[in-house]
């Protein structure tokens, strides 16, 4: 049987995901972010770096039997992965934001016009909190950028992942509501987990202590 | 002829079938036909008969309706593409057989039908081969069923290794949690059947649950040794046991206590069970679902599993194994005189051979003789050796 393969997230979990996994004693000594090597020997493990919501998929497919993955991605790819353990890291939300002070104008819009536009680079996170809110809207969806959006007057408001805030607040962006909330998580395809258990475990009990004493 | 080829052209639909589903070609259908006849002899040996349940149930608008093909029926009612035997098989049970109180095994192999998003690569029509034991009770039926599945698989031709089997239960995955009250405990099993365990454990947290047995909990459903320490892990093994007395000592130990396994199927209320490849993933699964009967009538207990023969032959075929060959084909060129060829087709075909008139271009890795008419009697094959057609059965069979 092949070593465990290990799927890590390029950007911003990385360096985290790295540290929690020096800690419990892997050797990832040869991955280095933004290196080319996408597929890295680790001993008993293989680590292979790929986007985050690529990684999803590895994982769901069993091409991947392990990652560390945002619960974002997890909740806009919907991909039946099993999640073991929350790392607690890369803490982010996914929140509903319009103009500040525009709030009022655009809920009377949606008053006489019935729809509100918003624009997101989360389509289906979006879609589903307004069919659960019964709110009219049309999904924009955009590669990028969608704090850019009310401002060109692409949408009324956006639905984006943030973590600190800022960029809402230099794009003049106010929260409306909170959608959801991300932390960084360990994920199994779950025929592997079931089937390799052994190897796996000592990994899930590792990182679930380093992640409560954090 | 012209005018046909039009239509179509207008029509300008795709060639191919919908998304999700494919074209099964000979090569590939004689490998699954093999398997689906071994099966359905192992299940006959069990003493299960076959049924053939509708294509089509009645649809609804419940929490698992993303999962289903469901459109509406031309007078307005809303039915489904069934996607699982298993609730068909209790429908027809609660109906059909309400006043037959004694046990039925009852079996099948059919395809299911599944809603994928698109561009997953997920298909959407399953095929499926199981066999649902209603009426039979406690640890002899389970282990039974268990057995039998080991056994389907085996005789199928896997190699079935220790891990291949995963042994959960339902009842003693719940039980973790008893110190919660219900409406929390409930909370906690659909974020496990949703493969969730991070939340499943948090939610418990959140809800008071003392502290050493949320570390018993987590133990058993991420530990290395979970499943194998513990009162729980004890009845697990005896299931797993018991089921391996079917051959008393003389096959290589199978099946892992895991009570982590807790399939996203609601309906699962005591032992179940996944048997796992490394290549193909989840070739079967099953386990005992005593109120899902109940639904549609009077409750009554049952078991049973359904194993993804496709899945099955995937991992088959990673495995190296091939279908037992079959007789070899004459392709039997015709002589001038047509009535001595077809006798002499008849002739070879009584003797125990596939003849074929012409050529066959598909021939689905099936091997071939090429022979050429002399006259009712003889045939010339392509080596020059003449050879009598009634005979020529059992020369190549020797």
């Amino acid at each position: 049987m092949r070593p465990l393969r290990f799927a890590l997230a390029q950007g911003l979990l990385l360096n985290e995901a790295l540290a929690a996994l020096r800690a419990i004693g892997l050797d990832v000594s040869g991955v280095t972010p933004g290196g080319r090597r996408l597929v890295v020997d680790g001993g008993e493990v293989e680590f292979v770096l790929a986007r985050p919501s690529d990684i999803a998929t590895y994982v769901e497919r069993g091409a991947a039997d392990l990652a560390i993955v945002g619960k974002d991605v997890l909740l806009e790819t919907g991909a039946r992965v099993m999640e073991l353990v929350d790392l607690g890291f890369g803490a982010c939300r996914f929140v509903v934001a319009a103009p500040r002070g525009a709030v009022e104008r655009s809920l009377d819009e949606y008053r006489h016009l019935g729809t509100l536009e918003v624009a997101t680079k989360y389509p289906n996170v979006a879609e589903r909190h307004f069919r659960d809110r019964d709110i009219a809207v049309e999904i924009v969806k955009v590669a990028g950028s969608a704090e850019v959006a009310p401002l060109v007057g692409l949408a009324d408001w956006i639905v984006d992942l943030v973590a600190t805030g800022r960029t809402l607040r230099a794009n003049g962006l106010a929260i409306v509501e909170e959608i959801a909330s991300s932390t960084a998580r360990l994920v199994a395809n779950p025929a592997s987990y079931h089937l390799r258990r052994r190897e796996i475990a000592p990994l899930v009990e590792g990182l679930a202590a380093w992640a409560a004493a954090r | 002829m012209l005018e046909v080829q039009n239509i179509y052209m207008n029509q300008q639909s795709p060639i191919g079938p919908p998304r999700g589903f494919r074209d099964i070609l000979p090569t590939e259908a004689r490998e699954l036909g093999v398997i689906e006849q071994t099966l359905s002899e192992t299940f006959a040996d069990s003493g299960f008969t076959p049924l053939y349940p509708p294509l089509l149930e009645y649809g609804a608008d419940d929490s698992v309706r993303r999962r289903r093909i469901q459109f509406l029926d031309s007078d307005g009612s809303l039915v489904a593409l069934r996607p699982d035997l298993t609730t068909s098989v209790a429908r027809l049970v609660a109906g059909r057989y309400r006043d037959m109180t004694g046990v039925l095994r009852l079996s099948y192999i059919a395809p299911v039908f599944r809603e994928e998003p698109a561009m997953s690569g997920g298909s959407r029509e399953i095929l499926q081969a199981g066999v649902e034991l209603v009426g039979g009770d406690g640890a002899l039926a389970d282990a039974e069923i268990l057995a039998l599945l080991a056994e389907s698989l085996e005789r199928a031709g896997l190699s079935v290794c220790e891990s291949t089997l995963q042994v959960g239960n339902i009842a003693l995955a719940s039980g973790l949690f008893a110190a919660l009250p219900d409406e929390v405990r409930s909370v906690v099993l659909q974020a496990l059947r949703q493969g969730d365990i991070a939340e499943g454990l948090k939610s418990a947290r959140d809800a008071g649950m003392p502290a050493d047995q949320l570390e018993h909990a987590a133990r058993a459903l991420t530990g290395s040794e979970g499943g194998v320490e513990g009162p729980e892990a004890i009845e697990l093994c005896r299931a797993i046991e018991l089921a391996r007395e079917r051959w008393s000592g003389t096959v290589r130990a199978w099946g892992i206590p895991n009570l982590g396994l807790v399939p996203a199927l609601p309906y699962y209320t005591g032992i179940v069970f996944e048997a796992i490849h490394p290549d193909a993933g989840v070739i079967a699964s099953g386990g005992r679902y005593d109120l899902l009967i109940g639904a549609y009538g009077k409750p009554r207990p049952a078991i049973g599993f359904a194993i993804d023969v496709l899945q099955l032959h995937r991992a088959l075929f990673a495995e190296s194994w091939r279908p037992r060959l079959q007789r070899p084909l004459v392709l039997l060129r015709a002589s001038a005189d047509e009535r001595a060829t077809l006798r002499c087709a008849a002739s070879l075909r009584a003797g125990g051979l596939a003849v074929a008139l012409g050529d066959v271009a598909e021939r689905a890795g099936r091997a071939v003789i090429a022979a050429q008419v002399i006259d009712e009697r003889l045939v010339k094959l392509d080596d020059g050796r003449v050879a009598e057609a009634a005979t020529l059965g059992r020369e190549i069979g020797s």
